[in-house]
């Protein structure tokens, strides 16, 4: 894919090489002019542009359950034990197995492995933000009150934004648009015009698109156009 | 709050399971013979030979009189604790909000019925297909999330800036609080795409 980026390199010279088509529907232009003015001062204070941390309720809810499973299942063997009774199989069975497989047995061997790539794993949730599917958004600006507003759009969201704009470029015919954390991925077949020309409209109409999400943190572009498949 | 919590306790679970599990393999592998380096002599396991917990590691403190009485105290702890870690994880949601009426008394708003008319007044916004609103935090200080499904051919921004100059904003006067933090998602219904005509 980057092959391809790199063959129809996308730059920001070419925004302006859109003219005969400038005209955008007619609510985009001032809701883009105050998006642009918005980045600069958010960009600025760097304020708002903190990702979203999940609260792990559920790996942390898991953890618990089996925790809690295990130590109960122990803490009433123990118990039993004390009152008279025999220690139940399965803990008879631990003990004799902890004490006799030595370190170099296989099931030991892939014990201590997974243990390790679950403490990682569980270390890594720890200290991720996750929630990568939600791409925070500006909080809007110089309204008393809504500071206290945060609010993040789905990734899948906004390319479905982005591919109905892209569909509004003249001689598109199909758009498919991947939306990642950083960046923006745009293919479009167009089955008329010049290709650069189409490719120049949709960095102009994208970008503007882009802009206008409001995300707290601008994506990069790439813009990626071929004549559909024959047949 | 509660993120924090589980942040804490799942890095502390993780690095134990990880410590454990890297002690066996260095002993398994004998790692601290192939690249030449010392355990400290606390060190459990001593090489391939050795085993986890042989018996009198698990013996040792046997005939303590002390011993059962600790085991069984620390696990009960270890159990209550950890049950509550469980039971703290259900998301709680608010049942009423207190409202300062100004007059010494005050008043009891529902937090369903508040939920409620937020949902109503976003999804009258233009270009909201569904709301979902639910109320958390506390009685005096409540915080809202709020997650939108957005019309196909809406403008997030927009529809964001209208949902909290508008909707959290009423909200937030209505129910006479000073500040009402709101988190707020927001999805759009999958739709085809089609040319604009």
């Amino acid at each position: 894919m980057s092959a391809n980026t790199s063959r129809q390199p996308t730059g920001d010279s070419d925004l302006s090489s859109g003219p005969g088509h400038a005209a955008p529907p007619a609510d985009g232009t001032p809701e883009a002019a105050e998006g642009a003015t918005n980045t600069k001062v958010i960009d600025g204070s760097g304020r708002s542009a903190h990702r979203f941390w999940s609260s792990r309720r559920i790996p942390a809810a898991l953890a618990a359950l089996l925790s809690a499973a295990a130590v109960g299942f122990l803490l009433y063997d123990v118990v039993a034990v004390r009152a008279g009774r025999n220690a139940l199989r399965w803990r008879r069975r631990l003990a004799e197995e902890l004490a006799t497989r030595p370190l170099d047995d296989v099931w030991m061997i892939v014990g201590a492995a997974v243990a390790m790539a679950l403490g990682l794993w569980l270390f890594l949730l720890a200290v991720t933000p996750g929630l990568r599917r939600l791409l925070p958004m500006r909080r809007p600006t110089g309204i008393p009150g809504t500071e206290d507003v945060r609010a993040g759009l789905d990734r899948r969201a906004a390319a479905l934004v982005l591919r109905d704009r892209a569909m509004l470029v003249p001689g598109v015919q199909s758009a498919q648009v991947a939306v990642g954390r950083r960046k923006v991925k745009a293919r479009a077949r167009a089955h008329f015009r010049d290709l650069e020309e189409v490719r120049s409209d949709l960095d102009a109409e994208l970008g503007e698109a882009v802009t206008s999400l409001g995300l707290a943190r601008q994506p990069a572009l790439a813009v990626r156009v071929r004549r559909p498949k024959k047949g | 709050m509660l993120k924090t919590a589980n942040r804490v306790l799942l890095a502390l679970l993780g690095l134990g399971l990880f410590v454990l599990g890297g002690g066996v393999l260095l002993g398994a592998l004998d790692l601290q013979r192939h690249w030449d380096f010392d355990v400290p002599g606390w060190w459990p396991f001593r090489g391939p030979d050795d085993v986890v917990l042989g018996s009198e590691g698990r013996t040792r403190w046997r005939e303590e009189d002390w011993w059962w009485p600790t085991v069984i105290a620390v696990l009960a702890v270890l159990l209550a604790l950890l049950l509550w870690w469980l039971l703290a994880q259900r998301r709680h949601r608010l049942d009423r909000v207190l409202v300062d009426s100004e007059d010494g008394a005050p008043a009891r708003l529902n937090g369903r019925t508040l939920e409620r008319v937020i949902e109503e007044e976003a999804q009258a916004l233009d270009g909201v297909s569904r709301a979902h609103v639910r109320l958390t935090g506390r009685r005096t200080a409540p915080t809202a999330r709020v997650r939108l499904l957005l019309e196909p051919h809406a403008d997030p921004a927009r529809t964001l800036r209208r949902l909290s100059r508008e909707t959290l904003a009423h909200a937030r006067d209505s129910a006479g609080l000073d500040r009402l933090p709101s988190k707020v998602r927001l999805r759009e219904v999958r739709h085809r795409a089609e040319r604009a005509t």
